[in-house]
């Protein structure tokens, strides 16, 4: 490039400027100042469109020549002037048309198949678990569930119905359409929301009827919205969500925004935005990437429009910052703790994922820890029989068995030979132990009570085979670098028994000194060598069963020492074997249940939640790795029909999936392309164009960046349906991005022709997808009888793996 | 390398005065005068460099016994010494290295590293821990010239070197015979060399400019040779170089073709240079080692071919296989064994009671099978029956030779895997049932092209259930014999259901060489490579067990016994002063940002002097940031099993930057006192500091030279009281 040719662009593009501010008074309304999109009109007057237009060139002189021309003969360029097709839609009928259809693809055939579709195994359940108000435990938080379990709620669900594996019918009792309805009516909603988003974006109505065409025939999208699953939900929120922040946005950067600050459509938007990302982020954890979208679009306003305007005084910009950290902090903090508090106060029946919780935790539901805990005594006494849970992580009971710890290990080192204690993740009678004063010999339970407080020392007896806790100055089985901990078995080799154990109650500011059964967290320090009776986290090989190792550790102020019982009773018999009956066979004694706020419940529930992953399915068939997302490798089964071939299958409408993957990689070259050409002072297309190819970029691109990099660097089973929410950002670039295409075409060639030539093209990509939808819609729909050469038809990759069970 | 770095000060005296004059005119006051003197800059230097060096060296040959890895690199080391193929998920370069400096030590490889805690005795192993401990003393004098050339302050460079040095993680970890020292010895190597690359700016094209450029290409492959975790430091260069592009492009005086000229500089230099370098790392690596060692199992069969010993090497069978040869199936992911079978039964219980089926690494009469038409039996090889060719997409059985049984599977649940399918030996002398019958799917194969050994893989469809044949590489109980479950996986898509012929008998049909199926140097290169990949993506940690986890390391929550047996104590923990103060000075460096951020954006003016003192700061801090980011951040994300040993080369870049943040500290605090104490303020600041960290080290030596034995509880002990977190274990 010479450099000549650099300062014709730079003259040019600041002439333009000056012409425009002289002579244009820009009759055209701001679509942004107006705040609502849909009115703005779109095409200019007739006369206008047979003007030239600037022309590209690629040699200085020309291009000199050029600009020399355009500049006296139009008055002044911008981008209205260029030749456009003059079609005006007054009656906003585009999205209205868009929204009848997306309502009658996504409700047609809804109830049907009338059986369990894929994940609705575990919404569905956890719906039905709603309307009988047991308690469940998931990964991801609650308000896609409580949509569902609304619906079906309305729709007469009494929770009756048992999700037992897909496919399985469903009976007359599920309101199998209510509960679609969800998100078939999000996933519709989906539509004309996109619509909006591209007209806020500054796009053309076309365009924005384009986006919406696209996730209206979009396969994957149509078949998720079909059924009882979150990404339609989650997608709506966050498109509500964006949407709302756009038009923040748009107040914020029109030009009196001053006179806009804290209006009531200016908290309108502000609020409703951060309150439907919340919402998005409150179906799903994902949702957090739409939310921190948001969070970077408001962040990087304030930055240029309120920190960067000289004019605030000190004190506004603080009550913008404030009002913006009330919006996008306080609020989303309320409503997430708000779905909790309804999530909490709904479920208040012990069920299936108890175990998943604290003792504490499930002895607050009702009928929780029934079978175990109901009425058990709460203070621990000489004679109180327990069984002592690891309190961290995932749960596991101190555990001993009649076998012994082998003479030598595998790496040659010896042990005590004693019998082994462990960590037992099963409820079994080997987890009895009986608490004793060291200096008591008899063990039942008589008033006065003996009751064991902070600082005491006491033994711990194992109940079938009566032998000691102990432990000494032997390396332990897995850990050689803790002490071993055993049943004291007395062989005579001068190894004493040391068997006293202290205990320490570690939360007994809120509890008291008193040992009391769930509440107290106790650590038992071992008298003689100050260690800690602690959870190793090893496991132990085959002669121990592979349970986990418990050893003596030095390190005693951590999570792993730390115990509580879990199941109490008093012992009644003196005589062993008696005690050993009833250890097996006894029931409890009923008690008044645990009361547990909702704070505490709350927060136990987070920590759950964020850091015990229950979720990750091994080995299944239908895993997808995030680079296969973006050529639609594989798909995933969601049902077959019992008696054909029918089937429902994830795929995107493969069209769409390939052509919005190149309009990404386009958007991102000719990105990388104008960045460069500017650093060089050349701007090849006007300032309008870009900074609408700007913003597109802020909003759709980093969108998409946000929801789609993460996965690469998390270490989930992953599936195709992950990879939506950024699909959703896709296809609004790909819209984005054809509009571009035409300015270009436009700025380039002067002939209508080649205008038509677009609009040409792009109808035929149009066709094309709809011929594809049309192919793939019986794996939507699970429309049958089909065929196996139906099936293989379909099946346009090698690696799409569709069922074909029958000829 | 610190001679090389002498011979090259004057020069950096002379960029020095090139520098922005505003640096000069307010340098006014008394407490920095003085500092551009070239006697105290290299008696500064010096000073740090015999410190180092005495540090390092000082019981260096203490434990006299094996310490942690040492284990695995000392071995390593020796392979390449008695030259047999090993395999490690780590690339060659740094066990090279080490090997080199044993044989430098006439090492001959005989010890046999065999478990932490032996003894030495009379083998030299002195070599191997001179030369890493060599090279991780070069990173005091490396970070030192670093942040030199990045702010051209001598308190900086010697706050960013004192850091380093007396840091006990970064002396413990940089002693021992441990592929550490090299990897942070390149990793610094390779920032020093692109800041000096970067100052060179105003000469592009002379001789130090490329000289120094070549030299990062150089640096950097180093890095990644030793370890995969030194691709971070590439990020940075690569960051480093797209930014001085950027600014480059954005000079008008200049042409485009200018910033292309650059580019392609940068792309020979930094792209080209390290690819060839690196292929010429592993074309040394697969020369040197040459002999069947205890690496050949991971390999494919081909690969086992170029190593003599193996029995592979020189052997010959037919190059197709034919209906009725004997063959050994060898699983053909990493580590796959082949397929066997034994005269026991799977026990009650455990599906259906029928013989074993599983892999077994070992070469055994049992891994044997004849393969034959499904609808014929077994041909005998002195048949006169003209020979058929086993082709792809045939309906086969495959027959036990030492049990006559065929290889079977049904409908019953695998013996681990309850979702797969069993897998059995069934039938008598050859003759079992329909569901013998397995389909040949030749991987990318041709319709009926016949089946080669060794150079075709292939799939075993169940013909009945439409199932794999597939190993889960999970280990059998007892009944078993531990060997490796074979199962029948309904997911056609699986990984570990490939397999290939090794072996191949068939007397009437010619044999070839295994020399016919040579892989190529590429070939092989990629071949390691998808091996080490695969290795390092198998590291996960197991079921409940605890590991390291990132979040715990920058706080130095919980370290690493060195040696913990009887004897010695050493214990990898760094020094927490110099920690936790990195630390404060980070969360510093990220306030001084946001609020220089701010200032400037509303238009607040600071004083020139200040202005130019944090932009120094804030330029040299940005760039170490983002390289403690790269180096600290990619561990969140990965699923491996993780090390407090992985934190080091970020500490590298949060010690230098604490280094620098200090300098912009003790230079902006005394101007704020009265003129009368800001003299005194400023050397007592310093002193301060120094002796602060001084004291400290002093305080935690014995983690790094050998703690006494006995818990820190008892008074006698060398670390009584000083184990001031709950969390160390010492």
């Amino acid at each position: 490039m010479g450099d000549t040719e650099v300062k014709n662009r730079k003259v040019n593009r600041n002439k333009n400027k000056n012409e425009k501010n002289k002579e244009i008074p820009n009759p055209a309304v701001d679509p942004r100042d107006e705040g609502d999109g849909e009115s703005t009109p779109e095409a200019l007057p007739e006369e206008l469109t047979e003007e030239p237009i600037l022309k590209k060139s690629a040699s200085p002189k020309k291009s000199e020549k050029k600009q020399r021309k355009a500049g006296s003969a139009t008055a002044g360029q911008s981008l209205a002037d260029l030749p456009t097709l003059a079609v005006t839609c007054h009656f906003n009928l585009l999205p209205m048309l868009l929204f009848g259809v997306a309502l009658a693809t996504r409700f047609y055939a809804l109830d049907q198949p009338n059986s369990i579709v894929f994940d609705e195994l575990h919404y569905g359940r956890y719906a039905g678990l709603y309307q009988k108000q047991t308690f469940f435990f998931d990964s991801h938080p609650p308000l896609g569930k409580q949509l569902l379990a609304l619906a079906g709620y309305l729709g007469g669900f009494q929770g009756d119905f048992k999700f037992d594996k897909i496919g399985s019918s469903y009976n007359a009792s599920v309101p199998v359409f209510a509960m679609r309805a969800v998100p078939a009516l999000t996933g519709s909603l989906l539509i004309p929301l996109v619509y909006m988003i591209m007209l806020q974006l500054n796009y053309s109505q076309w365009t924005a009827a384009l986006a919406g065409f696209l996730f209206l025939f979009d396969n994957a999208l149509l078949t998720q919205s079909h059924y009882m699953l979150m990404e339609p939900i989650i997608l709506f929120f966050a498109m509500s969500g964006v949407l709302c922040v756009l038009k923040f946005r748009a107040l914020e950067r029109s030009g009196n925004a001053q006179a806009h600050s804290y209006s009531l459509r200016w908290w309108g938007w502000l609020l409703s935005g951060s309150i439907f990302l919340t919402c998005a982020l409150c179906v799903k954890y994902v949702g957090v990437y739409s939310y921190l979208l948001g969070l970077a679009l408001v962040g990087h306003d304030f930055w240029e429009k309120v920190l960067g305007n000289l004019s605030l005084t000190k004190k506004q910009v603080f009550g913008h910052a404030v009002a913006r950290f009330f919006a996008f902090f306080v609020v989303p903090l309320m409503v997430y703790i708000g779905v909790f508090y309804i999530h909490l106060t709904t479920l208040v029946n012990a069920g299936p994922h108890d175990s998943a919780m604290s003792s504490a935790f499930q002895a607050s539901l009702e009928g929780g820890l029934s079978s175990i805990v109901r009425g058990q005594p709460l203070e621990v006494v000489h004679g109180s029989q327990v069984t002592l849970r690891h309190a961290h992580g995932s749960p596991c009971w101190l555990h001993s068995h009649a076998a012994n710890y082998p003479v030598k290990y595998a790496d040659k080192r010896g042990s005590s030979h004693q019998q082994q204690v462990t960590c037992y993740v099963a409820k079994d009678i080997n987890n009895w132990w009986i608490v004793k004063r060291p200096n008591r010999t008899d063990l039942a339970v008589a008033a006065p009570l003996d009751r064991i407080s902070h600082g005491e020392e006491i033994q711990l007896v194992h109940g079938i085979t009566g032998r000691n806790l102990n432990s000494h100055n032997v390396a332990a089985p897995a850990s050689p670098t803790k002490q071993e901990v055993s049943c004291y078995v007395d062989h005579n080799v001068s190894m004493p028994a040391q068997d006293v154990w202290r205990v320490e109650i570690t939360n007994r500011e809120e509890i008291g000194d008193v040992w009391h059964a769930l509440e107290s967290m106790v650590r038992l320090i071992h008298v003689n060598t100050s260690v800690a009776l602690a959870f190793s986290g090893r496991m132990l090989p085959d002669w121990g069963h592979n349970q986990h190792e418990i050893v003596g550790d030095v390190m005693v102020n951590q999570p792993n020492t730390i115990f509580n019982v879990e199941e109490h009773r008093y012992t009644r018999n003196e005589d062993e074997k008696d005690r050993q009956l009833e250890l097996m066979t006894t029931d409890f004694i009923p008690l008044e249940p645990v009361v547990m706020g909702f704070w505490e419940k709350f927060f136990e529930l987070q920590i759950r939640m964020l850091f015990i992953s229950n979720e990750n399915v091994q080995n299944h068939m239908y895993t997808s790795s995030p680079w296969e997302w973006l050529v639609l490798t594989r798909g995933i089964a969601y049902w077959v029909s019992p008696d054909s071939n029918a089937q429902i299958h994830l795929l995107g409408n493969i069209f769409i999936w390939y052509s919005a993957t190149i309009a990404l990689a386009a958007y991102c070259s000719l990105l990388v392309f104008y960045l460069l050409r500017q650093r060089r002072q050349c701007f090849d297309i006007h300032e309008e164009a870009w900074n609408q190819f700007r913003t597109t970029g802020e909003v759709l691109l980093l969108g998409y960046v946000f929801h789609f990099l993460p996965y690469f660097f998390v270490d989930h089973t992953l599936f195709l349906h992950h990879y939506l929410p950024a699909l959703a950002f896709k296809l609004l670039l790909n819209a984005a991005l054809v509009e571009h295409l035409y300015y270009l075409t436009r700025l380039v060639f002067a002939k209508q022709f080649f205008n038509w030539m677009c609009v040409l093209i792009v109808l035929t990509w149009m066709s094309g997808i709809l011929m594809v939808f049309n192919k793939f819609l019986p794996l939507c729909y699970g429309l049958g009888p089909m065929n196996a050469t139906q099936i293989l038809d379909l099946k346009l990759r090698e690696t799409w793996d569709f069922i074909v069970h029958k000829p | 390398m610190p001679k090389a770095e002498g011979s090259d000060a004057p020069a950096t005296a002379a960029s020095r005065s090139t520098e922005p004059k505003s640096k000069k005119t307010h340098r006014d006051t008394a407490y920095d005068s003085g500092k551009t003197s070239t006697g105290l800059w290299w008696t500064l230097f010096g000073l740090i460099l015999i410190t180092t060096a005495a540090t390092r060296f000082y019981k260096l040959d203490q434990p006299d016994h094996i310490c942690w890895d040492e284990t695995h690199f000392g071995k390593f080391g020796g392979y390449y010494i008695n030259r047999t193929f090993f395999f490690d998920v780590h690339p060659p370069l740094g066990k090279m290295l080490i090997g080199l400096f044993g044989y430098l030590d006439g090492y001959n490889a005989t010890f046999a590293f065999e478990k932490p805690g032996d003894k030495y005795e009379d083998y030299p192993y002195m070599g191997m821990r001179a030369g890493c401990a060599i090279m991780g003393a070069l990173l005091v004098p490396l970070s030192f010239l670093t942040v030199w050339e990045m702010t051209f302050s001598l308190p900086a460079a010697t706050f960013a070197g004192v850091l380093i040095l007396l840091d006990h993680g970064m002396l413990t970890l940089n002693r021992y015979i441990l592929l550490d020292p090299p990897l942070l010895f390149f990793i610094s190597a390779s920032v020093y060399t692109t800041v000096k690359f970067h100052n060179q700016r105003h000469r592009a094209f002379s001789f130090p400019w490329w000289f120094w450029l070549s030299a990062t290409g150089a640096m950097l492959v180093g890095s990644v040779a030793v370890k995969f975790v030194g691709v971070f430091v590439v990020f940075l260069v690569g960051f480093r170089a797209i930014a001085d592009l950027w600014e480059i492009l954005g000079d008008l005086s200049r042409p485009v073709s200018y910033t292309v000229k650059h580019f392609m500089a940068r792309a020979l230099c930094l792209i080209a240079l390290p690819i060839v370098l690196y292929m010429g790392i592993f074309y040394i690596h697969l020369r040197v080692l040459y002999l069947s060692g205890p690496g050949d199992g991971y390999f494919s069969s081909a690969f086992q071919t170029h190593l003599e010993g193996n029995f592979l090497h020189n052997a010959s069978t037919p190059r197709e296989v034919a209906y009725g040869s004997l063959l050994t199936l060898k699983n053909s992911i990493t580590g796959g064994g082949y397929l066997h079978s034994h005269m026991h039964l799977y026990p009650a219980g455990v599906g259906a009671k029928q013989q074993q089926v599983t892999t077994y690494s070992h070469k055994d009469g049992n891994n044997r099978w004849f393969i034959k038409k499904f609808n014929k039996p077994t041909p005998l090889w002195n048949s006169t029956d003209s020979i058929e060719l086993v082709r792809n997409g045939d309906l086969i059985r495959l027959e036990h030779r030492p049990t006559r049984r065929n290889l079977h599977s049904h409908k019953e649940p695998a013996p681990v895997s309850r979702k797969h399918y069993q897998v059995t030996g069934y039938g008598e002398n050859g003759t079992g049932d329909a569901n013998d019958v397995w389909r040949l799917v030749i991987e990318g194969g041709a319709e009926n092209e016949p089946l080669e050994t060794m150079r075709h893989k292939f799939k075993l469809v169940h013909y009945l259930q439409n199932c794999v044949l597939s190993t889960t590489k999970k280990t059998l109980p007892k009944w078993g014999y531990e060997q490796q479950e074979v199962t029948c996986n309904p997911n056609l898509r699986d990984a570990a259901a490939v397999w290939n012929v090794e072996d191949n008998r068939f007397p009437r049909l010619p044999n070839v060489s295994f020399s016919a199926y040579k892989l190529n140097f590429f070939q092989r290169f990629f071949e390691a490579h998808a091996v080490m990949f695969s290795g390092n993506a198998g590291l996960k940690p197991k079921d409940g067990e605890l590991t390291s986890r990132p979040w715990m390391w920058p706080i130095n929550l919980r370290g690493q016994f060195f040696s913990a047996g009887e004897g010695v104590k050493i214990y990898l923990l760094g020094n927490p002063i110099i920690w936790w103060s990195n630390l404060v000075f980070m969360a510093f460096y990220l306030t001084l940002l946001v609020v220089k951020s701010i200032r400037d954006r509303r238009g607040i003016i600071s004083s020139p002097h200040q202005k130019a003192l944090q932009e120094r700061a804030l330029s040299a801090c940005g760039w170490l940031y983002i390289g403690w980011l790269l180096h600290y951040v990619p561990f969140w994300g990965m699923g491996r099993i993780l090390y407090f040993h992985h934190y080091f080369p970020a500490l590298l870049f949060s010690s230098m930057m604490s280094g620098v943040v200090i300098d912009y500290l003790v230079e902006s605090i005394p101007p704020l006192l009265p003129a009368g104490i800001r003299n005194s303020a400023y050397h007592l600041l310093v002193g301060g500091i120094v002796s602060s960290l001084i004291y400290s080290f002093y305080l935690f030596a014995p983690l790094t030279y050998g703690m006494s034995n006995g818990p820190s509880t008892e008074a006698n002990s060398t670390m009584y009281g000083m184990r001031w977190l709950e969390t160390w274990e010492f």
